[in-house]
Order: C-alpha cells, then sequence, then structure tokens
C-alpha cells in the first residue's frame, strides 16, 4: 500500500463524508426539533434527485443552477408534509411514538411507489452537466469535480445554518420551540409555525444534496434507501438532533468508511462504520455532539 | 312485457350473440407463476420482464406464423385450446420474500408452474418450494451454476450458467494470445450474492487452469453508495483485463467511478446483468464503447432468423426496448415451459416434469443462437452456446464464437 493510495482513500473520504453530512442534517433538524424520526428523508432525496433530473431533461437547466429551485421546492413540500400528514401524527392521543414512525414509514412506501408508477423503475443519469464527469487531479491523486462542488456546497450549508440559527430571530425561535414547545407558545411564538418552516428547512437541505448527488449518480425510485440508512448512522452518532453533530458523523462516517477499505476487503466497508458507531453508542449513548 | 314475435327474435338474437362468449368462457385458463422484482432497487427488470412474458404468452395464446413452439396455434392445444394465463408475483430481490411468494402462487393461485427470477439468489429459494409442492421451475435468466446441482428433481434452465458463459470468455482469450494478443492479467470484481460469487469462483479456476494471473479478487456490498476504495484496488492492479460480474445499479457507479479515478481499464470483459441493460448504456455508454459482455442472445440473429427481428418487434411495442439477453431468456424460459405443459396435456407436476425431461427443441425453433434445448439430468440445457458480444459504435455486434461472429474483436477496447 502506497501513500499515494492512503491519501487518495482519505480524500475521497472526506468528500463523501461532507456529503453525507449534508443528507443528513435535514434529519437531525427535524429530530431536534420535535423529536420525530423522518422516515421518509431518503425519499426525499429521491425526489429530490428526480425533480434535478426533470429540470435538466425537460428544461436543459445544469444541475448547479438547478440546485436552489430543488432546495426551494422541497422546502415548499417539506412544510406541506407537516402540515398534512406530521402534524395530525404528533396529535396522536395514544402511542403517539407509533402513530409518528408509520406515519412517516407510510409516506416513504407511498413516496416510493408514486415514483415507481409515474417515472417507472428505470435508471436514470444526467449524461453530461457543467462539472458532471470532470476531474480533477493533482499528484496522481484524483478528486471528481462533482464531489468536490458536494463538499463546497455542504460546507458552505453548514455555516449558513449555523448563523442563521445562532444569529437570527427564527434561528432563536427554532431552538426555543425545541428547547420548550409550551413556554413558546407563551411569549407569542406559533408552534405550528414553527415546526412547518423547520420541516421545510430539513427538506430544502436534503434537497440541495439530492441536487448535487445527481450529477454523479444514478435516479429511481429506490434511491434513498441506502443513503437513508447512512444517514440515519450519521445523526446517531453525531448526536440525535445536533446540526453540528450531523455534520462531524458525515465526515466520520466518510473517513471510518474509506479507511476500513485499506485494512479490510471493499465487501466489509459497512463494518467499519458500525463498528465506530456501536462504540460511540456503548461510551457516549447521546452521540458526539448530542444534547439531550 | 308480453311476449311479442319482436320480443322473441330479439331475445334469439342476443343468445346467439352472447354466444361465443360463453363458450369461450368455458375453455379452461392455465395459470403459471411468474416471480419477478417488481418493486426495490431491481424493479426495472422486473417491469421489463413482465413485458417479454405478455409477448410470449401473446404468441402462445393467438395464431402467428412464427417458427416457434405453440405459435402456429391458438392456445395449448394438447389442452382443448386452453390459454395460458400469468400471474406474476413481486419478490423484491428478496429470497425471503421470494419463498413466501412461490408458496402463494402454489396454493392460493394453484399456478401448475413456476418461471423465475433475475437474482440467483431467490432462484435458490423458490426452487426449493417448487421441489416442495412438486411443481416445475424454470429458471428463466439465472446464471449461478449451482443452482442446478443440488439434487432438485423440478428443476430446470434452458439457458447456459456462468461457467459456461465464463469458459466462453477464457476460450476467447486463448484465442486472442494464439493471434499474439498479450493477455496475462485479470482483475475480477464481484457483487457479494450467490451470482457474484459463483462467477467469481468459475473465473478464478478457469484462470488457473489455463494460467492466466488474478491480480486483484474484489468482491463488493451490492448497491453501494460508493466504489470509490473498489476502483482504488482495481485501479492499482491495472490488469489486461477487467471482469465485472455486476448488476444494473453497481455497473452504472463502477463505470462512473473509473472515470472519475482517472483509471482507463485496458479490456473489459463482462458477466452480463448491469453490462446488458440499456440503463446502463444510457448513462454511461460513451465510457464503455467497446466493452464486451457475455450474453445468451444477440440481435444479429435477426439477418439469419428473420423471425427473431418480428418478436423483438412485438416486444418493442410493448416496452419501447429491444430484446436483450435477460428479456430473451424470459420469453423462452415461458415458451419452454408452456411447451412441456402443452406435450404433458395436463397440468399436474408430475407430468408437466416428465414433459420437460423429454424435451428436445431445435435450436431454429427459438429465438436464441443455441443447438436445441435438451436437459440433462439435472435440468441444465448443455447445448445452450453462449456467445461474446461488444459494445460498438452504440450496437452490440457478436464477436465469438467464430461460427456466430459478425465481426472482429476490437482489442484493446479503446483501441
Amino acid at each position: 500500500m502506497t501513500a499515494e493510495t492512503i491519501i487518495q482513500s482519505l480524500a475521497s473520504g472526506l468528500l463523501m463524508g461532507l456529503l453525507y453530512g449534508l443528507i443528513a442534517v435535514g434529519l437531525a433538524l427535524i429530530f431536534g426539533l420535535m423529536d420525530v424520526v423522518n422516515f421518509a428523508h431518503g425519499e426525499f432525496l429521491m425526489i429530490a434527485m428526480y425533480a434535478t433530473f426533470f429540470l435538466f431533461a425537460f428544461f436543459a437547466i445544469d444541475p448547479l443552477l438547478a440546485a436552489p429551485l430543488v432546495a426551494a421546492a422541497l422546502f415548499v413540500f417539506g412544510a406541506l408534509v407537516y402540515l398534512c400528514v406530521v402534524r395530525f401524527a404528533v396529535r396522536a392521543k395514544a402511542n403517539a411514538g407509533m402513530v409518528q414512525i408509520f406515519s412517516t414509514f407510510g409516506l416513504a412506501i407511498v413516496m416510493r411507489g408514486l415514483a415507481q408508477f409515474f417515472f417507472t423503475p428505470d435508471y436514470r443519469s444526467i449524461t453530461h452537466s457543467w462539472l458532471g464527469g470532470k476531474t480533477f487531479s493533482i499528484a496522481g491523486i484524483y478528486l471528481p469535480v462533482p464531489q468536490l462542488a458536494g463538499a463546497l456546497v455542504s460546507i458552505a450549508a453548514f455555516t449558513a445554518l449555523y448563523f442563521f440559527i445562532n444569529r437570527t430571530d427564527f434561528g432563536r425561535a427554532l431552538e426555543a420551540t425545541r428547547e420548550d414547545a409550551g413556554a413558546v407558545a407563551l411569549v407569542g411564538i406559533d408552534k405550528n409555525r414553527v415546526f412547518a418552516l423547520g420541516w421545510g428547512l430539513g427538506a430544502a437541505l436534503v434537497g440541495l444534496a439530492g441536487a448535487i448527488m445527481a450529477m454523479f449518480f444514478y435516479v429511481y425510485p429506490d434511491v434513498g434507501a441506502s443513503f437513508a440508512l447512512i444517514a440515519y448512522v450519521t445523526v446517531a452518532l453525531g448526536g440525535f438532533g445536533s446540526v453540528f453533530g450531523a455534520f462531524a458523523g458525515g465526515i466520520v462516517v466518510g473517513l471510518v468508511e474509506a479507511g476500513t477499505t485499506l485494512i479490510l476487503p471493499p465487501s466489509l466497508k459497512s463494518v467499519g462504520i458500525y463498528a465506530v458507531y456501536l462504540l460511540v453508542v456503548f461510551i457516549r449513548p447521546r452521540g458526539l455532539f448530542g444534547s439531550l | 312485457m308480453s311476449i311479442t314475435r319482436r320480443n322473441v327474435l330479439l331475445g334469439a338474437t342476443a343468445v346467439a350473440a352472447l354466444a361465443p362468449i360463453a363458450a369461450r368462457a368455458e375453455t379452461s385458463e392455465v395459470a403459471i407463476g411468474v416471480i419477478y422484482p417488481f418493486s426495490g432497487a431491481s424493479a426495472q427488470i422486473g417491469v421489463d420482464a413482465q413485458k417479454a412474458f405478455e409477448t410470449a404468452a401473446e404468441i402462445i395464446n393467438n395464431k402467428y406464423d412464427f417458427d416457434l413452439p405453440l405459435a402456429r396455434t391458438e392456445g395449448l392445444p394438447g389442452l382443448g385450446g386452453a390459454k395460458v394465463k400469468l400471474v406474476f408475483a413481486d419478490h423484491q430481490a428478496d429470497p425471503q420474500k421470494g419463498r413466501a411468494e412461490a408458496e402463494r402462487l402454489i396454493t392460493q393461485d394453484k399456478v401448475c408452474a413456476i418461471v423465475g427470477t433475475y437474482q440467483s439468489a431467490v432462484a435458490v429459494t423458490v426452487s426449493q418450494i417448487c421441489e416442495r409442492y412438486q411443481i416445475p421451475f424454470i429458471s428463466a435468466d439465472n446464471s449461478s451454476p449451482s443452482l442446478h446441482r443440488r439434487g432438485l428433481k423440478f428443476y430446470f434452465r434452458a439457458a447456459p450458467h456462468d461457467e459456461m458463459f465464463s469458459a466462453a470468455m477464457f476460450d476467447f482469450f486463448d484465442a486472442m494470445k494464439k493471434k499474439g494478443t498479450k493477455i496475462e492479467t485479470l482483475s475480477l470484481f464481484h457483487e457479494d450474492t450467490i451470482f457474484g460469487t459463483d462467477s467469481s469462483n468459475a473465473q478464478l479456476k478457469l484462470a488457473a487452469d489455463r494460467g492466466y494471473k488474478v491480480v486483484a479478487d474484489i468482491k463488493y456490498r451490492a448497491n453501494s453508495p460508493s466504489l470509490t476504495a473498489e476502483v482504488q484496488q482495481i485501479k492499482a492492479a491495472n490488469a489486461d483485463v477487467l471482469m465485472p460480474s455486476s448488476y444494473t445499479t453497481d455497473a452504472i457507479l463502477l463505470v462512473k467511478t473509473m472515470a472519475e479515478l482517472g483509471y482507463k481499464p485496458k479490456n473489459i470483459v463482462a458477466q452480463d446483468a448491469g453490462f446488458a441493460e440499456k440503463a446502463t448504456y444510457d448513462a454511461v455508454g460513451d465510457k464503455l464503447e467497446g466493452v464486451i459482455s457475455r450474453g445468451s442472445f444477440s440481435l444479429d440473429l435477426a439477418q439469419k432468423r428473420p423471425m427473431v427481428g418480428l418478436i423483438n418487434e412485438m416486444y418493442r411495442a410493448k416496452s419501447g426496448k429491444d430484446f436483450n439477453d435477460y428479456s430473451s431468456r424470459q420469453f423462452m424460459g415461458l415458451i419452454v415451459m408452456a411447451d412441456a405443459i402443452n406435450r404433458a396435456k395436463s397440468t399436474d407436476g408430475d407430468k408437466i416434469r416428465e414433459a420437460l425431461v423429454a424435451t428436445d427443441m431445435p435450436g431454429e425453433q427459438t429465438i436464441m443462437p443455441w443447438r436445441r434445448v435438451k436437459f440433462d439430468e439435472m435440468g441444465q440445457n448443455n447445448f445452450a452456446d453462449p456467445v461474446l458480444l461488444q459494445y460498438a459504435a452504440k450496437n452490440f455486434v457478436t464477436i465469438f464464437p467464430e461460427q456466430a461472429a459478425v465481426s472482429e474483436a476490437i482489442w484493446p477496447m479503446n483501441s
């Protein structure tokens, strides 16, 4: 094994990890806000990828330009999901936890089924885009440009999110609602509105990730499943509810995944991720940055 | 209403008009189970397969002037013209769901035979259920060699398996070496279920027997979100030939990742699967010029056997795609099964099994380049000769074996 192989692995792992973080942050945000795990998170990603694909296929809009449009569309979609589905699920008088799980899980199945019905199960790809298929290489280390762009977008999104949550009124309202939803009602903050915007924001972030991913990954109705699983691990690793935990968790997952393949056969690369995850759960059950 | 002459006449006319419908309803139907992934990661395969089976059923149930068993008659003459009815079931690429669905097809839908399954891993469980209920099973498109070696009496496969396919690849390498081409090292790249494992085992054994050096043997997890680490290893090995055994999703990702990491393999000789699918070529076809895949079907055959082209047209009208290695084998799977049921003159499992054992269908009466369809004692058809196809100028052309070849191989692939 050469130094080149190790650097290449870790660089690829870092790029992938930043993207994993961006995919997972919406999940962490929604969970932190209202203790609801969105089991349709992978399907949100799928919808975003399809939206990017169709914008490209019908209007020749490059995924890079489509990204803000897709994020905006997903924002509306996320808010609607809260207002039309989740709002009622959290009101359940009995077995509230189960009702929430099944409502988002059911939503996932419906979305997957509808996608297969309307879009057919064919694998779609964006064949040529500004960045797609381009590779940047220094000293024998190859960095694919779409993933590089994804990593930059991820860092930018997390920075923006940091300022948004810490420096704006809405961000503070978000934090306050998360701390004590009952108390914020007393100071005149509409809980439903904050939750709806929170869902919108979470969905918009995964929308951004989906648009970037559509540049280098194929799209089909089940595409969300394998990424959603990694997103759940990322969130649990980084700490449930912590936005920056998702960022750190994503990087850890990406690096551990890449590092594992240097030692173990590639078919066992998930073993590293789950081993680290188990370790965190044993030693620090709330996750690396969890505050619960 | 009084009974007038006019009403009697009207009534009689109505009865006369309805009579043929009633008579038609009396003709029995023969239910055949078709078990495929209609949802989940490989749903695209199932949806295309459904169209292939429907094309076959249409040819069996109606009159067509093709030199194909049951084409020139309506329905199954051996069963009084009974029509073939397909009952589709979804296994979602999951062996356990396959087991449950096969059981449901047999006990509730009363199918007399089952055809399946795309994933070899699912064929394992489905064929076990069929064996228990003594219902014949045809592996239309499963290629794992271990499937027919389990001593099952109700298991049949008309198509070649991966040892035959891999042998063809190594025959091809040997032939190329004789012409003075340098082929010494191989990289194997295969997914981790029975398909990839069996395929790589066959290739490892052949490589050892014939003196090729395997410089990388990468087993990866199917449906991976990223294959970067895997590709780095095959890039480092940089063998003369890369031999992938991958389903569609991984095939697309493999080719994309190779390009991203700046690796241009000298040659790719693929174990079909993802490398036979239109989706792969739609996505990354520009990077696959010159890729070679094994197959059991080629549209070239239409030049010699016009019905292949005509049946392909029927399939394309339904699916919008040309027959590929999978849809053609699926089509033949149903034809072979229906032919046996017709000769058995019964829907009894044992009788159909006996008819399958007695099958001897000349190659010209199929849409495949096979010599014939005749099963050995393990239910495998050893007369199904594989071919190697090369993707060149957006088309697949047969390049091996020589008697079937329509063009010389481009080697190395990028030349």
